[in-house]
């Protein structure tokens, strides 16, 4: 009998046992997260996407510090960060010591990644509605077509990806930059068709799609049609800004131009200009912004560092009170490093014209309130210890006058003041806010480009007119219209605003295709026109060497290596690298067509 | 005359089920005993030989008494014993002798070895009174000693086959009742060999333990069971109860730092305690390679601070694959088996034991000047020369240290606005902060390392009842922990509590329960060493009022190291609860089941507030920043155990089945935010009060099942054969691949049992040999998912939460697998006196899973995948021996050695063409991300070999390089003026030791002390120093650590300038400075002393046991950070004084 008991104990326990091990036992239970499966199921699932999408061109962009459009000026005439001058120490595994070029490139993909997700997923689901699906797959065709504008124009050649990658990939081969641009030539011409023609700012609209597809059409040699899509943009419903509006309307010292870069008034429905923006406001929720433009960080001077000295060779500046309160300059002046020095040929040379000096001139975009002079006593001690409180810098007090580079240029405030939230307690970097990605204002200079190409000097100074005049700046005349003075506008308007380096690559690829002035594509690595103006305009490079740092870049440097991880993990295909940077020697043809997405 | 023989069984006699009953008593002594020997096994395998002719009956059983173990009784009988009979048997059993034998009327019976003459009537009725009498005959008492002839206390002596037992008392002393007179005692003791006695018709038994050496005796855990030392057929080490009893331990893996063979573990640095733990080697790229822990027979995936290292009675690891393969697909990193403490035979056992000690540091890297703060000026001067080398060379200089040739009016006019006062236009050009220039002006300096880095306190507290009775067993403790470490703000403390119990619920059924809980509390805000590092000497700790001075230095990026540790708030605490509930069957047939149950629970709170007083991340929060983090997890694991013991004539079988299942699930929720109103006193005890509320959750679930199959196969006990294999199924893998098979195999030949074996010094020679394969599964529950991840947006049209994907799927993801063969042998030399284990091993891992790197431009960085193949192979050695035994000095040495070689045999399975110190190849192509060079060790460095520094006679070939006397010089392999990676970079070594080497010796003298000292050694491998080639842009106004930098007054050739730009990057790819990290360490001393037990007595405790105990005594190395060991955290050299106690 208890032999029974027993071995119907042990049966019973083997039950036990193998009730757990059911066929579903093993089947993985993902619980807080989602999978693609159960979320691109419907239009709601798309849109999920598409603000990612959107909310990748704040992050890096144009946001934290050193971000890209930081790294576009350091890679440009009108500044430079000062450790990394020497350019020859950009390489491909690159130690460029403070820069942030090389991620750019894995950035951009990641974003590319982000986008092409809703592109190869679109017709997964059946749409009620074949509206809701084009507008949806041109937003994220536009946001493609804008990133690998980005890439072709840092990087050259580089490889398409069209579809999302869902498995392993290791076989990646470079397009020549050529065929991208037609592929995005195209794809922005489907996004120009079904992106809505109003939309909110921080979204892209059809004129949006427009504005990018001109500079597109430009780079492709097609003029004409640029001109077209701009004229479209210009008689659309928009309008550069005349009068004053804004949180800043009433007060006197100020001007439109002024109102017209003030955070806030970018979003405004009274802003006529705006084109596209990024949208980022300190009271969203913590996890839903940016860490902020870091502009007064990157762009304004070094007033509060060791090296300002006073008659007496004491400091003459404190950024924070005794108590550990904040200075009132650091609230006005934040707290500058400066990441990006600028260089005087965009805080004086170009403002030099009409018979005007950079002090004088008419142009609101230079005027005194808009900007903060170190010449002209706006920077001043503020050392309640200091004998010479109140008084403004002397720059032959400072510890090192060398160090002018860092502690007196001028800066234009009215874009880089970005004021922290109420009540925050850090440093003054540049707070969270909106800024422009396009405005009208650029699409006149664009039509005046592609104006220019076509040798219309007549209608090219017009449209620049238009924009210098609301700057109430003296009109050019056509004789006066060339390349170099389009983008001495383009720099007058669009500092902090526009991807300079990107648009320099631009022009020179254009003029390297049209072999105008000497220029050719077949050696642009040897020689083209970003070379030759970024070595003749920013004093850095004419310098050569400023206080022990070395300025020094080579014709190849227009277009950036790509990061060598990149090449190397491509293990079964050829990742081009750029000519001139290590491992150019492996290098095979770019691909010329962009086969099935 | 009929043949009535019963077959004694467990039921029917009831002293053989008061035997059941008391079986089980002991783990320890269900696992070393032989099952019941059968009655009829002897009278059925004995056979006489008897030829008499007229020969009486009485003389006849005398006689067969004489020849065998048989007993005759008699009952009532009518035979008389007188009455002459003849017998001519010729290997006869006892039955067939006494069928002739015995006239008709008389019957007889077989219990056990009594036999029982009766008339044939009384057969069936013989009362059981009566035939428990016959077993009740004996009482045995005696004395054991050991060989000096002391007194032997605790010795173990049992009667064999059964649980009936008892242990020796403080004289030695033992008396055992009830037991039957053919008994086998066995007398058992840590650390002596066992001794087996037949009782035969002795009363009085004395005896003498032999030390025993080798542990041949010892019983050690291979994984669902045990089995004698010298039965083993793996590579299984152990360590005892005697070595972690003089050690002052937090965490029990700290025993385990050098004394095992095989076993790499680097001491940890926390107040914590701990250390990495690695068997044979790295068996995977990037997977987990902790070793698994089963404790008291049952898997466990907590924690093993939980673990109080007082309840544990010994570690055994098991680091060949034929050991660990049972345990499959979480086993290719090996399995270390803990046994905690059971209760013994005897009265209830009480101890107390308590430890307090003090930890220091082995050695101390300050910043610049901590003890002598010019040093501190004197490197600013001297990086603010490297950094402006155009100005004048003395410029930086103190007034007073100007030389001769230099008037303080020339000096003074290097500036063009110099200051009225000379000492403030030094502080000016050195740029000294406002409070440095008063402070120094004042001549205060603050000390602010030994602030932060200071001796602390460390207590431990114990205390433990034990006991067993016929019909349970018990243990239960509770400990108390309290470590505050040496960095401020460090600190662990625990109660950790454990119950041992079983219970004989009837003869064929024992339930039990091993259970411990824990709560820890692990509040740690430690002093932030990089600030720390930053610290000026002339700063200030505390502002006037009292208050702490935010900012010591006036530098704002700068920040006081105990901001936090004054400013913040933290709960940290962790309460786990691990019960393993067991329930074994005695079937028929030898089998047994046993079926247990894993529940496991732990909670852990996670509460931080940083008030408006601190920063977090690099922000401030001006209202404050609460965080609760809290999370629990329950797992439960289900395991059916079958195991069948069995011997038939010579071949011995053990045979274990089991069938397994489990589940983890995980929940944790987090909550946090700022900005408190109306302020911030509730700390974290109210975020709802907070205006910016954040949440997040991450739940997690994954099972798990598995069946293995073992044979434990002996024949002649001397041919020892194990054979298993396990599947397990895994729920992270991909759904194409979820299960796995483990087969293993292992033979083992002890040579000194053969009869032709007569080496005679060598006195035991056991080989060993092999295979198996084990599997690696902790790659996290989701790694075959494709996951979306999450982002926050806040746009024009409003809040909204976007997706992306963050990770790709790879659905035939699978389970790493490593192969591995060992060969070994145990040797036992002059008596056993010196004993040997060698073991040679080569393990290969394929399939190893590896986050495949991909080109970025894919938006993926990697994925989770199966490429690969990862070998190690190595040689393991330990050697025991006895030196001196005397009865007033007595010393032992061990010694442990292993090297371990591992190469990366195929990586990603790309070929190609490629480039590698400066030499084109072809073959499989390197990850030079992560530094993988197939055919190449894991470990290998790969960077620039440095040769020295530039000094300054060498300044022209340095400015060849683009550097300067003071940088980094290097071997240019391809001499073209360049540094180059692919060209330049050469394999320069390994970051882990090549030899490592273990040195305990323990003495015991004038009868009550004894002394140990281990001496450690892991020898030939280099570790990054990353201070040395550090972004030094703000050196010129804050401090760092004092490492002696070349100037040109100090040309030294171990360590660069300091400056600013760095010429670094005319390193191409980087360069990583590494500096020999060998050591040799005095890492355990102790001392102990016992009471003599007369003394102990007297104030009636059993015993007394006070020691000191040194952990880190002395480090002998050249590597210059803090410790060779820890790198750049500070090592804890501790000071313990113990006392143990037990009533």
């Amino acid at each position: 009998m208890k032999r029974i008991i027993k071995i119907l104990i042990a049966v019973a326990m083997f039950i036990f046992m193998n009730i757990s091990c059911n066929d579903d036992f093993l089947k993985t239970k993902p619980l807080s997260f989602f999978a693609p499966e159960n979320v691109y199921l419907d239009k709601e699932g798309f849109e999920t996407a598409l603000v990612t999408v959107r909310k990748n061109l704040n992050q890096e962009e144009f946001y934290e510090a050193l971000n890209h459009l930081d790294m576009d000026i350091h890679g440009s005439e009108m500044g430079v960060r000062q450790t990394a001058g020497d350019w020859r120490t950009l390489t491909p595994s690159g130690s460029h010591q403070g820069v942030t070029i090389l991620p750019i490139f894995t950035r951009i993909y990641g974003y590319i990644k982000n986008t092409n997700v809703v592109i190869s997923r679109i017709d997964d689901i059946t749409w009620d509605d074949q509206q809701d699906r084009n507008e949806i797959l041109a937003e994220a065709l536009f946001y493609r077509s804008y990133w690998y504008y980005r890439l072709v124009h840092s990087f050259g050649d580089v490889p398409f990806i069209g579809y999302e990658v869902d498995k392993a990939k290791l076989d990646f081969n470079t397009h020549s930059k050529f065929a991208i641009l037609k592929k995005i030539q195209s794809d922005l011409e489907f996004a120009a068709e079904w992106l809505p023609a109003i939309r909110l700012k921080d979204r892209p609209s059809k004129y949006a799609a427009l504005h990018l597809l001109s500079k597109v059409y430009l780079i492709n040699l097609e003029f004409n049609k640029a001109i077209d899509a701009t004229t479209e943009v210009i008689n659309g419903p928009y309008a550069l800004m005349h009068e004053r509006f804004g949180k800043w309307r009433n007060d006197q010292f100020r001007n439109y131009i002024w109102d017209l870069h003030w955070p806030e008034n970018k979003a405004s429905q009274e802003n006529t200009e705006t084109i596209l923006i990024t949208f980022d406001r300190a009271d969203a929720p913590e996890n839903a912004k940016t860490s902020g433009t870091n502009t007064m960080r990157s762009h304004n001077v070094n007033w509060h560092g060791q090296l300002v000295r006073d008659s007496k060779g004491k400091r003459g500046t404190i950024d924070f009170n005794p108590d550990g309160t904040r200075t009132q300059m650091q609230d006005t002046l934040g707290r500058g490093n400066p990441n990006i020095t600028p260089s005087p040929y965009g805080t004086f040379d170009i403002w030099n014209e009409g018979g005007y000096g950079a002090f004088t001139t008419p142009d609101l975009r230079r005027a005194n309130c808009n900007w903060i002079d170190y010449h002209l006593g706006e920077l001043k001690y503020n050392n309640p210890a200091s004998v010479d409180y109140g008084k403004p810098f002397n720059i032959n007090y400072f510890a090192r006058i060398s160090d002018s580079l860092t502690t007196t240029f001028p800066f234009p405030i009215y874009k880089t003041w970005y004021p922290h939230e109420e009540g925050y307690n850090g440093n003054i970097n540049g707070g969270n806010g909106d800024r422009y990605v396009y405005r009208l204002a650029e699409t006149y200079l664009i039509r005046a480009e592609a104006y220019y190409w076509n040798n219309q000097l007549d209608l090219a100074a017009n449209d620049i007119n238009v924009v210098r005049e609301r700057a109430n700046a003296v009109p050019v005349t056509p004789s006066d219209v060339t390349l170099d003075y389009i983008f001495d506008e383009r720099a007058r308007e669009l500092f902090l605003e526009e991807m300079r380096h990107t648009e320099l690559v631009r022009a020179s690829l254009i003029m390297a295709q049209l072999n105008r002035n000497g220029y050719n594509y077949e050696n642009f690595a040897e020689k083209n026109w970003w070379y030759d103006r970024v070595t003749s305009h920013s004093n850095f490079y004419k310098e050569g060497e400023i206080r022990g740092l070395i300025f020094y870049v080579e014709p190849h440097n227009v277009f950036w290596p790509i990061d060598i991880t990149v090449i190397t993990t491509n293990t079964l295909g050829i990742i081009n690298q750029n000519i001139g940077y290590d491992g150019d020697e492996n290098n095979i043809p770019p691909l010329e067509t962009i086969e099935v997405e | 005359m009929k043949k009535r023989e019963t077959i004694l069984t467990g039921y029917k006699f009831p002293l053989l089920k008061k035997i059941m009953k008391i079986m089980k008593l002991t783990t320890f002594l269900l696992l070393t005993t032989t099952m019941l020997v059968s009655a009829s096994v002897y009278s059925q395998s004995t056979r006489l030989t008897l030829k008499f002719t007229d020969i009486t009956y009485w003389e006849l059983f005398h006689e067969i008494e004489k020849q065998s173990e048989f007993r005759f009784a008699f009952s009532r009988s009518k035979l008389d014993p007188s009455a002459k009979i003849q017998i001519n048997a010729m290997d006869e059993t006892l039955e067939q002798i006494l069928n002739k034998a015995l006239p008709i009327g008389i019957a007889y019976e077989i219990i056990d070895r009594y036999v029982v003459i009766l008339n044939a009537s009384e057969k069936i009725m013989l009362p059981e009174s009566q035939r428990m009498q016959l077993q009740q005959q004996q009482t045995v008492s005696g004395k054991v000693t050991d060989s000096n002839n002391q007194p032997l206390p605790g010795v173990t002596i049992v009667v064999k086959g059964t649980t009936q037992g008892t242990v020796s008392n403080d004289q030695g002393e033992f008396s055992l009742i009830n037991i039957p007179d053919n008994a086998e005692l066995v007398f058992s003791f840590v650390g002596m060999q066992t001794q087996n006695i037949f009782v035969g018709t002795k009363t009085i038994i004395n005896i003498t333990m032999q030390q025993d050496i080798i542990g041949l005796e010892e019983v050690v855990a291979v994984g669902y069971g045990t089995v004698k030392r010298s039965d083993l057929t793996g590579s299984v080490s152990r360590i005892s109860s005697e070595r972690i009893r003089d050690m002052s331990l937090t965490q029990m893996t700290e025993t385990l730092s050098g004394t095992v063979a095989g076993l790499y573990s680097q001491q940890a640095t926390s107040a914590s305690g701990g250390g990495s733990l690695e068997i044979r080697g790295p068996s995977s790229l990037s997977a987990h390679t902790d070793p698994l822990v089963v404790i008291d027979g049952v898997i466990y995936y907590g924690s093993i601070r939980d673990i109080n290292p007082n309840d544990v009675e010994s570690i055994d690891i098991l680091k060949d694959a034929s050991s660990s393969a049972i345990y499959g697909s979480k086993a290719a990193s090996g399995v270390i088996i803990i046994t905690t403490k059971t209760g013994q035979i005897g009265k209830p056992t009480i101890n107390f034991s308590a430890k307090l000690g003090v930890s220091s540091t082995t050695n101390d890297l300050k910043p610049y000047g901590m003890d002598n703060p010019k040093e501190y000026f004197n490197a600013h001067r001297d990086y603010q020369r490297q950094r402006n080398p155009d100005q004048p060379d003395y410029y930086y200089f103190h007034p007073d240290d100007l030389p001769e040739s230099i008037g303080l009016d020339e000096w003074m006019n290097y500036s063009a606005n110099p200051a009225d006062d000379p000492i403030d236009e030094w502080a000016n050009r050195l740029v000294l902060w406002p409070i440095e220039y008063e402070n120094y002006k004042l001549g205060k300096t603050t000390d602010f390392y030994n602030i932060v880095i200071r001796p602390d306190l460390r207590q431990d507290y114990s205390l433990s009842v034990g006991g067993a009775r016929e019909d349970m067993q018990y243990y239960w403790s509770i400990g108390y922990l309290d470590n505050k470490g040496i960095i401020k703000g460090d600190q662990f403390s625990a109660i950790r509590s454990r119950i041992n119990f079983d219970l004989n619920v009837t003869e064929w059924l024992t339930v039990g329960t091993n259970t411990h809980f824990s709560s820890r509390d692990e509040s740690v805000i430690q002093a932030n060493m990089s600030h720390l590092a930053s610290m000026s000497p002339y700063g200030s700790m505390w502002n006037e009022d009292g208050s702490l001075r935010r900012y010591p230095n006036d530098y704002t990026l700068i920040r006081n190291p105990l901001e936090n540790y004054y400013g913040a708030d933290r709960l940290r605490n962790i309460n786990s609860l691990f019960s393993s509930l067991h329930a074994q069957l005695e079937l028929p047939f030898g089998i047994s089941y046993r079926i247990s149950f894993q529940p496991r629970i732990q909670t852990l709170k996670d509460y931080v507030f940083y008030s408006s007083e601190t920063h977090t991340g690099r922000v401030t929060y001006v209202g404050g920043r609460g965080e609760r983090q809290d999370q629990s997890e329950f797992e439960w694991m289900l395991d059916n155990l079958i195991k069948w013991n069995k011997e038939i004539g010579k071949h011995n079988f053990d045979l274990t089945l089991l069938a397994s299942a489990e589940q983890q699930k995980s929940w944790q929720s987090d909550q946090n935010n700022v900005n408190f109103s109306p302020n911030e006193k509730l700390s974290y005890h109210g975020l709802q009060f907070g205006t910016n509320p954040g949440i997040s959750n991450y739940d997690s679930e994954s099972t798990g099942d598995a069946l293995m199959a073992r044979l434990n196969y002996t024949y002649k006990g001397k041919y020892l054969f194990t054979g298993s294999i396990r599947r397990d199924g895994y729920s992270a893998f991909g759904q194409k691949n979820p299960h796995a098979t483990f087969p293993a195999i292992a033979i083992a030949w002890k040579m000194d049992e053969e009869s032709f074996y007569n080496i005679s010094w060598m006195n035991h020679l056991k080989l060993r040999l092999s295979w198996g394969i084990n599997g690696n599964r902790d790659i996290g529950p989701y790694s075959a998912l494709a996951r979306l991840g999450s982002i926050e947006s806040y746009s024009l049209s409003g809040y909204g939460i976007g997706v992306y994907s963050t990770t790709l799927a790879n659905s035939y993801l699978a389970w790493e697998e490593t192969e591995a063969f060992n060969i070994g042998f145990d040797l036992g030399m002059i008596n056993n006196r010196i004993d040997i284990t060698v073991d040679a091993y080569k393990g290969t891992t394929r399939n190893l899973l590896l986050n495949r790197q991909l080109p970025r431009i894919t938006g993926f960085s990697s994925i989770t995948s199966n490429l690969g193949k990862l070998g190690n192979k190595g040689i393991e050695a330990t050697i025991n021996s006895f030196n001196v035994d005397d009865k007033n000095f007595d010393w032992r040495t061990s010694l442990v050695f292993s090297l371990n070689r591992n190469k990366i045999e195929e990586l990603w399975g790309d070929f190609g063409n490629y480039k590698l110190l400066g030499e084109d190849r072809y073959g499989e192509l390197p990850d030079f991300e992560n530094e993988w060079f197939p055919g190449y060790a894991r470990d290998i460095i790969w960077n620039y070999k440095v040769t020295g520094i530039w000094q300054l006679d060498e300044m022209e070939q340095a400015a060849n390089y683009g550097m300067k006397p003071g940088d980094f010089k290097s071997v240019d392999v391809n001499e073209d003026g360049e540094y180059t990676q692919l060209e330049d970079k050469k394999f320069i070594g390994y970051t882990a030791p090549r030899y490592r080497l273990g040195l305990k010796n323990d003495f015991s003298f004038l009868q009550n002390f004894s002394a140990s000292i281990f001496i450690r050694a892991d020898i030939g491998h280099l570790r990054s120093m990353s201070i040395l080639t550090p972004e030094m842009s703000t050196f010129g106004i804050r401090n760092a650590w004092g490492i002696p930098y070349w100037s040109p007054e100090h040309p030294t050739n171990d360590f660069p300038r300091l400056v600013w730009p760095s010429t670094l990057s005319q390193y191409g790819g980087g360069i990583t400075a590494y500096k020999p990290t060998g050591f040799v360490r005095v890492q355990d001393v102790s001392v102990s002393y016992d009471l003599p037990s007369a003394a102990a007595q007297k104030i009636q405790v059993n015993s007394i046991r006070v020691s000191a105990i040194i952990r880190n005594l002395f480090t002998f190395t050249n590597y210059p950070g803090f410790d060779p060991e820890s790198g750049m955290d500070p090592m804890p050299k501790t000071f313990t004084l113990g006392i143990d106690l037990t009533l």
